[in-house]
């Protein structure tokens, strides 16, 4: 993979936190890059920095030593996306209004906006559920909504925490291939951090596995397996047994 | 017995459940009058029986009747409607001056944690001091009249809302402020989408709390520095020793107010109700 092809560059980042009078270190000298739709998995053991890591690409937390570049910072029309792992919708607003906030800062007008909301709101399943509100929705069904929101700014780069973690497993499968599918019909890459090492498999076309204290990269694993996936495959079973091998 | 009582728990998730909850809802609805009802009614039979009875001397405690009469009277004259009018225009004028002003300070010392740094602890040793502490000083300032009234019922108005409204701006939701950062949306619409809604329960009940502080404020200020309202009604009825016009002032003051707060508490329950379901 050549430099060009790279949406996001992590160079020699760490973090710390105050704890107790002392610096804590969470996150020490991560190194990667995410290529052009690429989608690159993240797993790790709990405390490993994985969300702090998201939060510093994402800017929520600016506070970190190294540099994180995105190949299209100068581009405005170009955002960094986040799901994160609970839906977090507005509970006030329907689920039309919670995704057009996404579109708060677009040129479009206002019909263009209402045809991109139920665009999205379509690819998620949710074109019946367009007027209701987040507390008439299912668990699946408000994270397909925050997935919609988060794919209406129509992100380059899409960050994902544990975005099915709060799922139960048949369900969680469902959307892994459903976002395969948006995946493929939109330009964008995605930086999935989860717990579960066979849905970074399944997901990613590379996976970062992290160790705690302090967080860092382990080993970087390539995954490449053509799409469709057979999550039950003997190369999947393989590269599981080589992550988790890593993790325990 | 006890199977009774067990029959009688099982039927009443069913029947709640049901369409039929008419009837039940409107003798629950009598219930609550006959309780609310019941004090009031016990107080005016004991007022009854000591003016009947002679006990207090009718100068100090007219008779019901009496009362009525005087309260008919004042009616009829339009005495008590245009001392209400001035009262409830003060009121208004207070709490709009009050209410939005403590609304901005509100807003201010609960975002920015400079500005509470700086103001916080002087606005809290200031709001300590009671509306009635001020009146001294502010009557010397401001003299008797409007503005002095104004003045003070702002004051009442403006230390619970700036307080409610500080208390809601600490506690919007630090995740939804996330999204709000990463969807890189307007100040405006994080204000209207975001914030506002976020507060909604804190600023019903600042309003509640703000109109009877202004409600109990006006009362004393116009006893104290007027010459016209209810509170003025009052006084002039001691003066003339027409306790019959104090106690119809009285219990105009305590119905309006418990109307009021009886009003705004179901406005309370609405916007949270909304901000908590829809919004």
């Amino acid at each position: 993979m050549n430099a060009s092809a790279n949406a996001l560059f992590v160079e020699h980042v760490s973090k710390s936190y105050p704890l107790d009078g002392l610096d804590r270190l969470v996150l020490k000298d991560i190194n990667f890059s995410v290529g052009h739709n690429e989608i690159l998995g993240i797993v790790g053991a709990s405390g490993c920095g994985k969300s702090t890591l998201l939060r510093l690409i994402v800017g929520l937390d600016t506070e970190y030593r190294g540099s994180i570049t995105r190949s299209n910072a100068g581009d405005p029309g170009k955002r960094v996306g986040m799901v994160f792992q609970d839906h977090r919708l507005y509970p006030w607003l329907t689920v039309e209004a919670n995704v057009g906030l996404a579109l708060d800062t677009s040129p479009l007008s206002a019909r263009q906006k209402h045809e991109k909301i139920g665009h999205y709101l379509h690819l998620v399943g949710l074109s019946d559920f367009a007027k209701a509100y987040p507390r008439q929705l299912s668990g699946g069904m408000a994270q397909r909504a925050a997935i919609a929101r988060a794919l209406a700014q129509e992100p380059d780069i899409l960050l994902m925490d544990e975005p099915f973690g709060a799922l139960d497993s048949i369900l969680r499968m469902r959307l892994q291939d459903e976002l395969l599918a948006i995946w493929e019909r939109n330009q964008v890459s995605i930086v999935i951090v989860t717990h579960d090492v066979e849905e970074a498999l399944y997901l990613g076309d590379r996976v970062i596995v992290m160790e705690p204290n302090p967080g860092r990269i382990r080993d970087i694993v390539t995954v490449d397996l053509p799409r469709p996936r057979d999550r039950a495959s003997l190369d999947i079973a393989d590269l599981k047994k080589r992550c988790l091998s890593m993790l325990m | 017995m006890s199977t009774f009582e067990v029959d009688l728990h099982l039927s009443l998730p069913g029947k709640a459940s049901n369409g039929q909850s008419a009837a039940p809802r409107a003798r629950r609805l009598v219930a609550t009058a006959v309780v609310v009802a019941l004090a009031p009614l016990l107080l005016l039979l004991f007022w009854w029986l000591s003016a009947a009875r002679g006990w207090v001397s009718p100068q100090v405690l007219p008779q019901p009747a009496w009362v009525w009469q005087t309260f008919v009277d004042l009616v009829v004259s339009g005495d008590i409607i245009a001392a209400a009018a001035i009262s409830f225009r003060r009121i208004a004028e207070g709490f709009l001056l009050g209410a939005t002003s403590g609304f901005l300070f509100g807003l201010l010392i609960g975002t920015s944690r400079s500005a509470d740094a700086y103001l916080g602890p002087t606005f809290r040793a200031l709001a300590a001091i009671p509306s009635l502490g001020w009146l001294p000083i502010l009557i010397l300032i401001l003299g008797i009249e409007e503005t002095l009234k104004i003045v003070i019922l702002a004051k009442a108005c403006f230390v619970p809302m700036a307080i409610s409204t500080a208390d809601g701006a600490r506690n919007i939701p630090a995740k939804l402020s996330d999204v709000a950062d990463v969807l890189g949306i307007r100040r405006s619409t994080r204000f209207f989408r975001l914030t506002i809604p976020a507060m909604a329960p804190f600023l019903a009940s600042g309003i509640r709390l703000s109109l009877s502080q202004a409600f109990v404020s006006l009362i004393v200020v116009e006893m104290l520095a007027g010459s016209d309202g209810l509170g003025y009604l009052m006084v002039w009825g001691r003066t003339l020793f027409q306790l019959d016009i104090v106690i119809v002032g009285m219990i105009v003051v305590g119905t309006v107010g418990f109307l009021l707060d009886l009003l705004l508490r179901r406005m309370e329950k609405a916007i949270v109700r909304g901000a908590s379901a829809h919004g």
